[in-house]
């Protein structure tokens, strides 16, 4: 699928990082065209020569015979695949009672800020393991190390966001722990991440002061898709003119029913609200209808 | 920005239900929500279909609603 975004250099394999170890496993490799041109035509027609009904060797699709080939109802998601590995993270997820959460943003909004300031309040009551995406460099993954929980690095090469099954690979290596958290830090982007379920709980946005009220309005399918919505380096605010008003309004604008925390994970302040929600929702019961 | 990602999948499902044959027409649905760029599709489509049972079909894009993003059907070629 979209590992990958442009070009078949084996630099853009998609790859899991361990800080501790070193170790490094490739996931994907990095060609964009393997995949679909290495499924060769095959000959597959057994039609039965002694009577006119045929049927097709395995074929469970409605079609239609047209006056000239045929016409196959297919009704296929697209991201089919993506969505049954992300239904069974989801499932695996609450089977162990692991609270994921999929930190979206844009680059620089502070999400491996947040976490280590999440991590160092609350490590002591709570198990926390980090998902780290970028496209390069295991630099998040090390800091959150740093910072005291265990983590891992994806690096996607080319690719834009993370994918369901970069994450069942990850979950296999780090291993979080009944009752735990996993942060899973996507990819700094605000566009794509927003259409690839990963099988997290929840996806939470998060926007700072410096990026300007309107993101919410500029990439809306984000802030949709999200139910949580932080507004991070709230400490700035007075400096960069934040309009606090029309940034709540433009999230309410888009999506009516997120929760919508303000703070800084640099100066503590509103911290203890999104510290209390980590803390209710990790110990609420959670089945979620699948959307 | 991820449509080349979207047009392999697309490539790659109906190659597998194409079953050998050539295919003429794929017709997909796309809703407003999708997050999905209907030029970027066909701009991909044409590199991914290279050399493969998809290659000289045409690409039809109906809308829908909402974030629908399906291959709605396809049309092969005359059968053997």
């Amino acid at each position: 699928m979209c590992g990958t975004c442009g070009c078949s250099d084996t630099e853009n394999a998609v790859t899991i990082t361990d800080p501790e170890t070193g170790e490094t496993q490739i996931v994907r490799p990095g060609s964009i065209l393997d995949e679909t041109q290495s499924a060769a035509p095959h000959d597959h027609h057994a039609h039965d020569g002694d009577h006119d009904h045929h049927h097709h060797e395995g074929d469970d699709k409605p079609h239609v015979h047209g006056p000239g080939g045929e016409i196959i109802s297919l009704e296929t998601a697209v991201l089919q695949k993506n969505d049954q590995i992300a239904l069974q993270n989801r499932g695996w997820f609450e089977g162990r009672g692991v609270l994921a959460l999929n930190l979206v943003s844009s680059p620089g909004a502070g999400k491996t800020t947040l976490l280590e300031a999440t991590i160092s309040a609350i490590n002591d009551e709570l198990d926390i393991a980090v998902i780290e995406g970028d496209q390069m460099t295991a630099n998040d993954a090390n800091r959150i190390r740093e910072a005291g929980a265990k983590a891992l690095q994806i690096n996607t090469g080319a690719g834009c966001h993370l994918e369901a099954d970069m994450i069942s690979s990850a979950v296999k290596t780090l291993n979080p722990a009944a009752g735990s958290i996993l942060f899973i830090e996507n990819v700094g982007n605000l566009v794509c991440p927003a259409m690839f379920d990963l099988g997290e709980h929840m996806k939470v946005a998060i926007i700072s002061t410096t990026e300007g009220e309107d993101k919410p309005l500029k990439y809306p399918h984000m802030f949709r898709a999200s139910d949580l919505v932080i507004v991070n380096k709230m400490d700035l605010a007075p400096h960069v003119d934040f309009d606090e008003e029309a940034c709540l309004a433009n999230i309410k604008a888009v999506n009516p029913d997120a929760k919508v925390l303000l703070l800084s994970a640099k100066s503590n302040q509103g911290m203890d609200q999104w510290l209390a929600f980590l803390k209710s929702e990790v110990n609420a019961p959670r089945v979620r209808a699948v959307r | 920005m991820h449509e080349l990602g979207l047009t392999k999948n697309i490539v790659a499902i109906v190659t597998e239900h194409a079953k050998g044959r050539q295919v003429k027409r794929i017709c997909l649905s796309v809703g407003p929500q999708a997050c999905v760029e209907s030029r970027a599709l066909e701009f991909c489509f044409g590199i991914v279909a290279e050399g493969t049972v998809v290659e000289n079909a045409t690409l039809e894009i109906v809308s829908a609603e909402g974030d629908t993003f399906l291959i709605k059907e396809f049309e092969t070629e005359e059968a053997a």
